[in-house]
């Protein structure tokens, strides 16, 4: 196939958009399996989701990009569907996913409706300008309810009765008819041929052997094999080894045009040069404009994040040089604390890349690491005029020197059965929350928007809010900006020393139960020692909650079985491995979990 | 010089806390037990000179009187010390004159009783049936037969127990007048009557009250302490459990048995159609010197003496100081020095492990 030999009238550029879990990467893999792209035998479950955990999750976390042959009433169609990540943290991914299409498909499951995500992403589409084609999924599972879930998309969304497509990515029913609707009603890219060439670049992954390869839309002009490439926001500049289309597998082209959707490999070493959402243009002939929309990714939430074993500092540095060439949202910068030594400070666009993040260093790397209670950035001036960024409550000033502390807030869709609209309200009150508004979506559903400090996001609000609603709620979000608010660090102190990793900044109104729950966080997991150990919260020098967490009595095996010196060992070996997961603090061996115990403290 | 363990899995009740390899006396399974029995003790024994043999179990005493026998004729196999010792586990419900003649005839000259507690409520929880009157009778019985080394078990920290419930059953031990006591904190162990039902430990804080109670109570009246969790009377420190301790080979023969010989440990299978099939070991492990020496630390200290540091480097060719931390807990009173001895501060033997695992 070459894209030339194809009408450029006749190619589609398509996003597939849902809530979590309504059934987007099958029914990817179904358009997949029709158009022939992969046939029943080659089918893996959900091809676009490729990492692992991925599958596990059920959410895509990284891009990927198809271009798919369709043949309908004797014309050839090149459909570039290109998937979006499902998930909060990579909003901005998302709308640069999008910005590089004209049309996207709002997949809504038929047994559950409209639910947050539906809509953020939608409101994404619609920024987009993109043609939306409404589909009811899963329609062939005995409770769904098409008519009701055909109500909401009407009445909620504006969509006419006629444009809804009912399909199963399951069974494949009506996937055909999705199909030619696209083909249908998504308009071609707008083809300005002669223009300077500027290509979106809306992801970017590590090849071992090609270097980074940036996956673009060419929105002017074209694209060839040796052309000298320029990064407009980088300002670097490269030349083009390879370009081609994946459909799944790579294919080679000698040429990229306008409107097509590919790869491009220009010998590059390092993927912070390729920014997501940076426009490509030539350097003999460049685009005098680059596509609107570009933002350099800024992480949301810090975390410390240390080795175990001291000696592994080395080896932790790799793995995150190793995970950062295909993560270019990721920051990584040395961090030293005294109770765990050498580490780093790490950079990310939200919790679930963070957890990602932390769950591949130990999977794939195998190296066990403590990671601290994670942190905002906070807007700090001091008292001196003077206004800096602080990542990490130890890089917090003194209170003396500090004239105020602005932390970013969210603005929240919130959908929940009509009865929790009370428990929703009682939850986004108890994280500081300011009420906006609240919308019904039918009958029986709302939508609730609050304002609430990004903090208490990253406290326990995805936990609450479960237990609050029995996981009924579906919650989506966006940055909506930074306010003043009352806030102070907290310290923890193990044994009558400040552990400096256990820091929190925190609401003064707040601090007394947060304080409390962390001792008692505290108490439960940090095992009996030899000795007694106190733990206490404080702000500045007052104590403001304490336990004591008794010495240990007894741990021998009194009798020695039968001569099974053998299982005893075992044992031994089995404390041991369980004390190598241990880090020491002064002369207190603290579990990992203690760490992040600051997050899941209980406020009862 | 070696010892030799005899596992015999037959019982007639079982205990609600015991995870050792026990199943329901059955005479169709416990004389075709001993047939291979025999046939393992000849196809590994040396032939080398023992200085202890310990048939425990399960209950031995479940055997029927002729089985006894056969399994004493086994046991003549090998080849003695003159001062040897020689145990037999017994339950009390099967101590009478028959056995104890076929016992006294065949050189036993140990009997180890699972009396465990007097208390009714105890009893209850742990599955057992007897009162103090039948082990006064049985003991009368016992010491008339001339044996002049008897243990008891006593088993403690068990749910419901009050330190004045404790105090009551060690008065009652003592009347006895056994000759050596060990002495056991209740574990709830995985696969147990008492794990099944979900029954909770007592709190460390009783459990060390207990423990240390019992240590005082039984010095006073002249035993004395010589493992953490045993303690004797006139010199009768027992031979073969000294043999684990001291970190010395021996036999292991029977079902789910473990030996140590020749730097292998290995134990044989839990499963009696292999056993009963040939198929005796389960697993094997040739130990280094580093787990050699570690194992000599991890039993040793259970003694109260300690380990002698001229005999550790005599057989280790390595003084105990070069091999592990010892001058540093020994600075922070973890462990103390006597003589040529090194041990475990007895304010800290209840939580060794913590000090063995700053050391190996």
């Amino acid at each position: 196939m070459n894209s030339k030999q194809i009408k450029q009238e006749n190619i589609r550029n398509f996003s597939i958009i849902a809530h979590i879990d309504h059934g987007k990467s099958t029914l990817a893999d179904r358009i997949l399996e029709i158009t022939g792209a992969i046939s029943k035998r080659e089918m893996v479950d959900q091809v676009l989701d490729s990492m692992d955990l991925e599958r596990e999750r059920g959410i895509t976390i990284k891009l990927n990009a198809v271009s798919l042959n369709y043949h309908l009433n004797d014309e050839e169609y090149i459909l570039n569907l290109i998937d979006t990540p499902g998930h909060v943290d990579f909003s901005y991914e998302v709308s640069r996913s999008l910005a590089a299409c004209e049309g996207a498909i709002l997949v809504v499951d038929a047994t559950q409706g409209i639910e947050a995500q539906t809509l953020a992403n939608l409101y994404l589409a619609m920024n987009a300008d993109l043609k939306i084609i409404p589909v009811i999924n899963k329609i062939d599972l005995p409770n769904a309810n098409i008519p009701k879930v055909k109500e909401e998309l009407k009445k909620v969304l504006g969509f006419k009765e006629e444009e809804i497509i009912l399909c199963s990515g399951k069974t494949g029913e009506g996937v055909k008819d999705l199909i030619e609707t696209i083909i249908k009603e998504v308009p071609a890219p707008k083809i300005n041929n002669n223009k300077p060439l500027r290509a979106l670049i809306f992801d970017s992954y590590f090849d071992p052997y090609k270097g980074v390869v940036a996956l673009v839309k060419v929105v002017d002009g074209s694209l060839k094999e040796k052309d000298e490439i320029l990064f407009m926001a980088t300002n670097t500049s490269f030349e083009v080894t390879e370009l081609g289309v994946r459909t799944p597998k790579e294919k080679h082209l000698k040429e990229l045009v306008c409107g097509d959707v590919g790869y491009v490999v220009a010998a590059i070493k390092d993927i912070s040069s390729v920014h997501v959402g940076d426009t490509i243009t030539l350097v003999n002939n460049k685009a005098s404009e680059p596509i609107h929309g570009y933002k350099p990714m800024k992480p949301m939430v810090y975390s410390g994040i240390f080795p175990v074993e001291p000696n592994k500092y080395g080896a932790l540095k790799e793995a995150f040089l190793k995970l950062k060439l295909n993560d270019a949202a990721l920051t990584i910068e040395p961090e030293t604390s005294d109770a765990l030594g050498f580490g780093f400070r790490v950079g990310f666009l939200g919790l679930l890349h963070m957890d990602i993040i932390t769950t591949r260093i130990d999977r794939e790397f195998s190296i066990p690491v403590i990671t601290t209670s994670p942190s905002v950035v906070y807007h700090v001036t001091l008292t001196n005029g003077e206004k800096i960024e602080v990542d990490s409550p130890n890089k917090m000033p003194e209170a003396v020197k500090i004239k105020e502390i602005e932390e970013p807030f969210i603005y929240t869709n919130i959908i929940v059965p009509s009865d929790y609209i009370g428990s929703i309200m009682e939850l986004c009150q108890n994280k500081r929350g300011i009420y906006k508004s609240l919308e019904y979506i039918d009958e029986t559903r709302v939508n609730i928007h609050y304002e609430i400090p990004l903090s208490e996001v990253v406290y326990d609000f995805f936990d609450k809010l479960k237990s609050y609603t029995k996981g009924y709620a579906s919650f989506d979000y966006e940055i909506c900006g930074y306010k003043v608010s009352s806030l102070v660090k907290m310290n923890i102190l193990l044994n009558g020393e400040i552990v400096d990793a256990l820091s929190i900044i925190v609401h003064k109104d707040f601090a007394y139960q947060r304080g409390k729950a962390i001792v008692n966080k505290l108490k439960e997991v940090i095992p009996r020692q030899l000795f007694q150990i106190p733990i206490q919260a404080s702000i500045g020098s007052k104590v403001i909650a304490r336990e004591t967490i008794s010495a240990m009595h007894k741990n021998v095996l009194a009798k020695c079985y039968g001569g099974d010196i053998t299982r005893k060992r075992k044992l031994l070996e089995k404390q041991k491995e369980g004390k190598k997961r241990m880090k020491m603090v002064g002369n207190v061996e603290v579990p990992q979990e203690a760490f992040l115990s600051i997050l899941s403290g209980d406020e009862k | 010089m070696r010892a030799v363990y005899i596992h015999i899995p037959f019982c007639k009740t079982i205990c609600s806390y015991c995870d050792f390899c026990k199943m329901f006396y059955y005479e169709r399974w416990s004389s075709k037990y001993l047939i291979k029995l025999k046939e393992e003790i000849e196809d590994l024994y040396d032939g080398d000179e023992i200085k202890s043999i310990y048939i425990g179990g399960g209950t031995p005493s479940s055997l029927n009187i002729n089985e006894i026998k056969y399994l004493m004729n086994i046991i003549k196999t090998f080849k003695t010390t003159s001062n040897f010792e020689f145990t037999f586990e017994c339950n009390l419900n099967d101590i009478n004159e028959e056995l104890l003649t076929v016992l006294k005839q065949n050189k036993v000259n140990r009997l180890s009783i699972g009396i465990q507690s007097f208390q009714k409520e105890i009893l209850n929880v742990l599955g057992r049936n007897h009162t103090f009157q039948e082990a006064k009778e049985k003991m009368a019985l016992i010491r008339s037969f001339g044996f002049k080394n008897v243990n008891l078990d006593l088993i403690y920290a068990v749910k419901g127990q009050t330190l004045k419930m404790l105090k009551e059953d060690l008065k009652l031990f003592l009347k006895l007048n056994p000759d050596h006591i060990s002495t056991y904190s209740l574990m709830i162990l995985p696969n147990t009557l008492l794990w099944l039902k979900g029954t909770s430990s007592i709190s460390e804080e009783l459990d060390a009250k207990m423990y240390f109670y019992i240590c005082k109570e039984l010095s006073k009246k002249g035993f004395k302490h010589y493992e953490i969790s045993n303690f004797a009377k006139n010199n009768k420190e027992s031979i073969h459990n000294l043999t684990y301790w001291n970190n010395e080979e021996y036999y292991g023969f029977g079902l789910s048995a473990s030996g140590y010989l020749d730097q292998i440990r290995y134990s044989n299978t839990k499963n009696l159609n292999k056993y009963l099939k040939g198929d005796y070991r389960a697993n094997e492990e040739l130990l280094t010197k580093k787990d050699i020496m570690d194992n000599e630390l991890m039993l040793g200290f259970r003694k109260i003496a300690g380990i002698n540091r001229v005999e550790f480097e005599k057989k280790y060719h390595i003084k105990m100081e070069d091999a592990y931390p010892i001058k540093p807990l020994l600075k922070n009173g973890d462990l103390e020095e006597k003589k040529e001895y090194i041990f475990i501060s007895r304010d800290k033997l209840y939580v060794m492990n913590e000090i063995l695992l700053k050391m190996i």
